[in-house]
C-alpha cells in the first residue's frame, strides 16, 4: 500500500489523488491549511464559513484560496509575510544618509518580519499592529515609493534596450565599414593596377591617398551613458521617509549663491572713490604710448591700485593691534582692564 | 571695518613683518643675545681646539686673546649691543641704497632691497652674518622680487656692483638663507604709488596749485626714497601713513587737506554733484558706508587717531632726512667716530662658522649628500642645538619640507639663527 502524503490525500474530505488524478489543493492565506478544491467548493460556495480543520476557528472566504507556490506551506506562508512587509517598507540605500543609517533599517525591518513569521503569539500581535499602524501612517509615501521603484525599473528597463539598440547599431556600422573599406582597397589596388598598366610610375599618387581612418566604439557609447546618467538622476530622487539617518531634502542650490573667490571680501572702497579723469603728470607718458599697453591691463586698473594702495590701511594702526588686538586701542583695553578689576571680586563669586 | 583695511591686513607685510615698538625691541634683543650665546660657545669650542693643537706653541691668533691660556677660563670678545647692530643696519642700509641707485636700480628695487635687508636683519644678527655679503644679496634679490629678472654675472658686472669684486657663488650661498630669513615674504608694500594715488586725488579737489603739488611730491618722494627706508617706519606704519608722514613732511597743508577731506564724515568729501565714472570699482551710493559704520570708518575720532599715527610717524622720519644721506652718512667723520669701532669690535666677535657663507653652503651641501645615503632620522632630534640647525638649513629641499610640517605655522620665525 502506497504511503498517503498530504500531497495525496486531502485531509479534509479523505479523497485520495488514486480516485481523482486532477485533485488541486488549495490553500487560504489566513490559515494555511490545505484542502482540495472540491471541498473548497463545497464549504465555501455559500459565503463565509469556517475552517473545517478541527481547532482552526478562522472564518475563510472563497476568494481567498489559491494553489501553493511552495510544497512546504510554512515557506508560502514566510513568503507571503515578507512580500508583504517589502511592500509596507520600501526605502532604498539611496534614502539615506550613511550606509550604517540603511543597515540599520533592515534590521529592524528584519526583526519585524521575524516576530511575524515565527514569534510567540504575543510578539506577533504587536508586530502585526506595528505594520499596520505604520502603513496606515505612511501611505502616501509608501506610495510614492512604490511608484519611484516602478519609475527606476521601467527606467532600467528602457536602458538596457537602449543599451542592446546601440550595440546593434555599431555592429551594423562597423560591418558596413568593413565593407565600405573592403570595396575601397579593392578599387584602389584597382586603380595601381591600371596606373601601373599605364606606364606610370608606382606609389606616385596613392602616396598621398589617406586612408580612412575607422572611427572607435566611442561614437556610439556616447548615447549609452547620456541614458545611464538620467537613469541614475530619476534614481536620485526616490521619495523620502522619517526614519532615521534619512537624507535632508537638498537645498536649492540658489541659496548658497555663486562661488566667491575671496570668500566674501569687500572690494568696494569705503573711504574714496575711483572718479573720471583721476591722472597724474608722472603718468602720461605710460598713458598716451601706445606700446607700454599689455594685454589685459588697463590704465584705468592702475590708477584703481594706486588709490587704493593711497587709502589702504590708513585705519590700520600696528603699534595697537599687535598689541592687543584689532579694532582696541592700547588705552581702551587698559581701561577695560581697570573695570575688570574693579569689580574683580564680584566675579569671583560668580 | 573699512574694506581697504581688511585687505591691507591680508598682506604678509602686516601679518609677519609688522611689529609694535616693544615686540620690535624685544625681538632684536632676543636675536642678539641668541647670536652671543651661539657665538660665545663656537668661539670657545674653537679656542679649546686649537690650543690642543697648537700646544707647543706659544702665540697663537686664539691665545693672543687669552691671557691665560693654560686656565680653562677663555675670555669672550667684546659683543656688539642691540644700539651698535641697529646703527650697523641703518648704516649698511644707507650704502645699499646708495650702491642701488648708482647701479641704477629702480627706486622700486632699492627700497624692496632696503626692506629686506632691514627684515633680515631682525631675526639675524650683524654678528652671525656679514652685513657686506647679504647688502648684496638683498639687492639681487630685490631685483627678482620686483620683477626684474637678470642672470647673477650680469648683475655683478652692473655700474658700482663690478667694484665689490664678488663672485656669483657669493650671492648665490646666501640666497637661500636670506630668503628663509625675510620668511619667504617677498611682497613689500611701498608708500610710492599710494604717493600717485594721492597726487590723483589732490589734483582732482581743484584749488591747489599744480606747481605746489608737484613740488610736494617731488620732495615727499625723495623723503621716500631714505627716510622710510632706515627708519623703522616699515614696520610700525602703513604704506599709506608712511606716505602722508612723507608729504606731511613735505607740504604739511597738502597732508592735512587730504586727510581732512577723506575722513569727513559730517559733510562727505564732495560725494554730491560729481559725477561717478560707473567703474567696476566706483562705489554707487548705495554701497557708501551708513550711520554708525561710517563713523567708524570716516568719522572724526579716526581721523584724529590717524593724525596723531601720522605724526608719530613724521616724527620718526624726521630724524633721518633725506640730506643726511650726505651729510651724515657718508661723511668721513661719522665713519671714523660711529663705524670703524664697531668693525673693530664686530672682527673680533665674528661668527667663526658663518663668516665665509660660500664654504659653509659647500659644507651644507655635502653633508646633506652623505646623510642622503643613510636616513637622517627625526629634525626634530636635531633641532635643539645650534651646529644642526645649521645642518638642518641647507639640506634638501625634502628636509626643508618636512622641517616645515614638523615645526607647524604657529611659528613661521623659525630657529633665529
Amino acid at each position: 500500500m502506497p504511503v498517503l502524503t498530504s500531497d495525496d490525500m486531502c485531509p479534509v474530505c479523505k479523497m485520495i489523488r488514486y480516485l481523482n488524478k486532477d485533485m488541486e489543493f488549495l490553500i487560504n492565506p489566513e490559515c494555511y491549511h490545505s484542502m482540495c478544491s472540491n471541498c473548497v467548493n463545497r464549504l465555501f460556495n455559500d459565503g463565509p464559513n469556517q475552517c473545517p480543520y478541527a481547532g482552526c476557528h478562522k472564518t475563510l472566504r472563497r476568494k481567498g484560496f489559491r494553489s501553493a507556490f511552495f510544497g512546504d506551506l510554512t515557506v508560502e506562508r514566510e513568503v507571503d509575510i515578507r512580500r508583504r512587509v517589502a511592500a509596507v517598507f520600501n526605502r532604498v540605500e539611496d534614502d539615506f544618509e550613511t550606509l550604517r543609517d540603511y543597515n540599520n533599517y533592515l534590521q529592524m525591518v528584519e526583526d519585524l518580519t521575524f516576530d511575524l513569521v515565527s514569534g510567540t503569539d504575543a510578539r506577533r500581535h504587536d508586530a502585526e499592529a506595528t505594520l499596520q499602524q505604520w502603513e496606515a501612517s505612511h501611505k502616501a509615501e509608501i506610495e510614492r515609493n512604490r511608484k519611484a521603484g516602478r519609475d527606476a525599473d521601467e527606467m532600467t528597463r528602457r536602458r538596457v534596450n537602449a543599451e542592446r539598440e546601440a550595440a546593434r547599431q555599431r555592429r551594423v556600422d562597423a560591418l558596413r565599414e568593413a565593407e565600405d573599406e573592403k570595396v575601397e582597397r579593392a578599387r584602389s589596388r584597382e586603380a595601381e593596377l591600371d596606373s601601373l598598366a599605364q606606364g606610370a610610375a608606382p606609389g606616385g599618387g596613392d602616396g598621398q591617398r589617406v586612408q580612412l581612418k575607422r572611427p572607435g566604439p566611442a561614437a556610439g557609447s556616447s548615447l549609452a551613458s547620456a541614458s545611464f546618467s538620467s537613469a541614475s538622476g530619476a534614481l536620485a530622487d526616490v521619495g523620502r521617509l522619517s526614519i532615521r539617518g534619512l537624507k535632508e531634502k537638498r537645498k536649492p542650490a540658489a541659496a548658497e549663491g555663486p562661488y566667491d573667490p575671496f570668500g566674501g571680501m569687500d572690494f568696494v572702497p569705503s573711504r574714496y572713490r575711483v572718479r573720471e579723469g583721476l591722472d597724474h603728470p608722472w603718468l602720461n607718458k605710460y598713458r598716451l604710448d601706445r606700446s607700454y599697453a599689455t594685454g589685459g591691463y588697463t590704465f584705468n586698473e592702475y590708477t584703481h591700485r594706486a588709490m587704493f594702495e593711497a587709502f589702504a590701511g590708513l585705519g590700520v594702526f600696528v603699534d595697537d593691534e599687535k598689541e592687543v588686538g584689532i579694532g582696541l586701542s592700547a588705552r581702551e583695553v587698559a581701561t577695560i582692564g581697570a573695570g575688570i578689576a574693579a569689580v574683580g571680586d564680584r566675579m569671583e563669586l560668580d | 571695518m573699512a574694506t581697504e583695511d581688511a585687505r591691507y591686513r591680508l598682506s604678509s607685510q602686516y601679518r609677519l613683518w609688522s611689529f609694535s615698538r616693544a615686540e620690535l625691541a624685544s625681538l632684536r634683543e632676543k636675536s642678539n643675545s641668541l647670536a652671543r650665546a651661539s657665538i660665545s660657545e663656537r668661539l670657545s669650542r674653537a679656542s679649546s681646539s686649537s690650543e690642543k693643537n697648537n700646544n707647543d706653541r706659544s702665540a697663537s691668533t686664539s691665545n693672543a686673546n687669552t691671557p691665560d691660556p693654560d686656565g680653562a677660563s677663555f675670555r669672550l670678545p667684546e659683543f656688539l649691543t642691540v644700539a651698535d647692530e641697529s646703527l650697523m643696519t641703518t648704516f649698511y642700509t644707507t650704502q645699499l641704497l646708495g650702491a642701488g641707485s648708482a647701479t641704477g636700480l629702480s627706486d622700486e628695487i632699492c627700497a624692496t632691497a632696503a626692506a629686506f635687508f632691514r627684515r633680515f636683519y631682525i631675526t639675524n644678527s650683524i654678528m652671525t652674518y656679514s652685513p657686506q655679503d647679504m647688502m648684496i644679496v638683498a639687492l639681487f634679490f630685490a631685483c627678482k622680487a620686483e620683477g626684474w629678472f637678470t642672470r647673477v654675472t650680469d648683475f655683478l658686472k652692473m655700474g658700482s656692483f663690478r667694484s665689490l669684486k664678488k663672485q656669483p657663488e657669493d650671492i648665490l650661498a646666501g640666497e637661500f638663507l636670506f630668503c628663509q630669513g625675510i620668511r619667504f615674504a617677498f611682497d613689500v608694500r611701498h608708500p610710492f604709488r599710494p604717493l600717485i594715488g594721492a597726487g590723483m586725488e589732490l589734483r582732482r579737489l581743484g584749488d591747489i596749485k599744480e606747481e605746489r603739488i608737484r613740488a610736494a611730491e617731488e620732495r615727499a618722494k625723495s623723503i621716500l626714497r631714505f627716510s622710510s627706508l632706515v627708519t623703522d617706519a616699515y614696520f610700525h606704519y602703513t604704506p599709506s601713513q608712511i606716505m602722508l608722514a612723507a608729504l606731511s613732511l613735505a607740504d604739511r597743508e597738502l597732508a592735512e587737506r587730504l586727510i581732512h577731506e577723506t575722513f569727513h564724515h559730517i559733510t562727505p568729501p564732495a560725494n554730491k554733484g560729481t559725477p561717478t565714472n560707473g567703474g567696476d570699482g566706483a562705489p554707487n551710493d548705495s554701497h557708501q558706508p551708513k550711520g554708525q559704520n561710517k563713523e567708524a570708518i570716516i568719522g572724526q575720532q579716526i581721523r584724529d587717531k590717524v593724525l596723531g599715527t601720522i605724526e608719530a610717524c613724521r616724527e620718526m622720519m624726521a630724524h633721518e632726512m633725506p640730506e643726511r644721506s650726505k651729510e651724515h652718512w657718508q661723511s668721513k667723520d661719522m665713519y671714523q667716530d660711529l663705524i670703524l669701532p664697531i668693525k673693530k669690535k664686530l672682527k673680533k666677535c665674528r661668527d667663526p662658522d658663518r663668516s665665509n657663507l660660500v664654504a659653509l653652503q659647500r659644507a651644507r651641501r655635502e653633508e646633506a649628500l652623505k646623510k642622503g645615503d643613510s636616513d637622517d632620522g627625526d629634525p626634530e632630534d636635531r633641532g635643539g642645538t645650534v651646529d644642526d640647525d645649521a645642518a638642518v638649513f641647507g639640506e634638501a629641499a625634502r628636509d626643508a619640507k618636512r622641517r616645515k610640517v614638523a615645526k607647524g605655522l604657529d611659528d613661521p620665525f623659525g630657529g633665529p639663527l
